[in-house]
């Protein structure tokens, strides 16, 4: 299949009918929001749900501050993040809200998405080598990480392929010849951090 | 269809609290939302809810529309991050999206979601873009069907333009895999 056969395919999908009230129920719905925030002057719920979530997350800032604090101490190997048991314990602690790992000269960082939408999947083991640092991370399919300077996507499929796409480059393990420049990248399923 | 005179005034009045011409904006591009909120989540309801959502932010975030995009994009934007964001429903989400797959991508039409769209096509079509991962979709959605450049579709999905290539070169990829006619189709 060509790309114009693909797009004929795509544009001769139609949409379902909506309920005939649709036009003006959007409309109606919007507008009693909308004047119920400007008659209360209070905060809208879009604003108040950003500070819940501000709250939330200073306080798993200061627990995760602990938890790394409590790891350091207790020397759990040279590299954290091939740990099973701390990935797993991080991970229980902030359900779907671990976007990353990160581990670089600094120490461990953690990134947490603010909307708690990381979808379950197999974590992933980065690590990328740029000549200069090194910088390793654990992050899932899907996600958009800073890391070693760079924005990189990481995707998986269920086959075990990984692919980085950044800026400049696109890695695969399956054809890691295709990076296009001096990146030094590993990457491979954590099959044993399953929660 | 209004102007874009027209329609700029309307932004202007309803920054400065003018419901009713903030009601104008939403009569003019409900359509165009609702098709992008359906082709991302497969589900009337949700689209809907989506629809609603997306005009209920924009109202709340007009202050930063500063009138560099065309107000339709800067529509998009925000309903695309209300698709991607739609974390509430994703039980929800992951349950319709399996059964659509169950129902009209592999065993072929004629399953209880198909019946909403008008014909085979549209549930195939339907069912395959729910398989894609979101920013993938999302990506083709704008290319395909609100024919964006990938330029504009970077700056609504606010990637690179590398970037927004490569969702819709996977998510066609993918499409041509899923989408192939069926051979009982030729007879």
């Amino acid at each position: 299949m060509n790309d114009p056969e693909l797009n004929a395919i795509l544009k001769a999908a139609r949409l379902p009918e909506s309920a005939t009230d649709t036009w003006e129920d959007i409309p109606r719905t919007v507008l009693a929001e909308i004047r119920r925030d400007s008659r209360t002057g209070r905060p809208s719920a879009w604003r108040r749900r950003r500070l819940s979530w501000g709250f939330a997350l200073a306080t798993a800032a200061a627990l995760l501050a602990f938890t790394l604090g409590y790891w350091r101490g207790h020397a759990p190997g040279p590299d954290v993040l091939q740990d099973a048991k701390f990935l797993r314990e991080t991970l229980a602690l902030f359900p779907h809200q671990v976007r990353a790992i990160v581990k670089d000269e600094q120490g461990v960082s953690l990134v947490l998405s603010d909307t708690g939408d990381v979808p379950a999947s197999p974590p992933l083991y980065v690590r990328i080598c740029d000549g200069r640092q090194c910088v390793s991370a654990v992050t899932f399919s899907g996600q958009e990480i800073q890391i070693a300077g760079r924005r990189v996507t990481v995707l998986a499929d269920p086959r075990g392929g990984i692919i980085l796409e950044g800026h400049d480059f696109i890695w695969s393990n399956t054809r890691p010849e295709l990076a296009g420049n001096d990146l030094k990248i590993q990457a491979h399923r954590l099959d044993a951090v399953r929660l | 269809m209004a102007g874009m005179d027209e329609e700029n005034i309307w932004v202007t009045q309803s920054r400065n609290g003018d419901h009713a011409a903030f009601e104008s904006l939403i009569r003019e591009h409900q359509g165009m939302i609702h098709a992008l909120t359906y082709r991302m989540t497969g589900s009337l309801a949700d689209a809907r809810d989506l629809t609603q959502e997306t005009f209920i932010r924009a109202f709340r975030q007009l202050a930063t529309f500063r009138g560099e995009a065309k107000f339709s994009s800067w529509l998009c934007r925000i309903a695309v991050n209300a698709c991607l964001n739609w974390r509430a429903r994703e039980s929800r989400r992951t349950e319709i999206h399996r059964r659509w797959s169950d129902e009209n991508l592999e065993a072929g039409a004629g399953g209880e979601s198909s019946r909403v769209l008008p014909d085979q096509t549209s549930a195939r079509v339907q069912a395959a873009l729910n398989r894609l991962p979101a920013k993938q979709r999302a990506a083709l959605i704008l290319t395909v069907y609100e024919e964006l450049s990938l330029e504009e579709a970077a700056r609504v999905l606010q990637c690179t333009t590398a970037t927004a290539g490569w969702r819709v070169f996977a998510a066609r990829a993918k499409l041509k895999q899923w989408l192939q006619p069926r051979r009982n189709d030729d007879e």
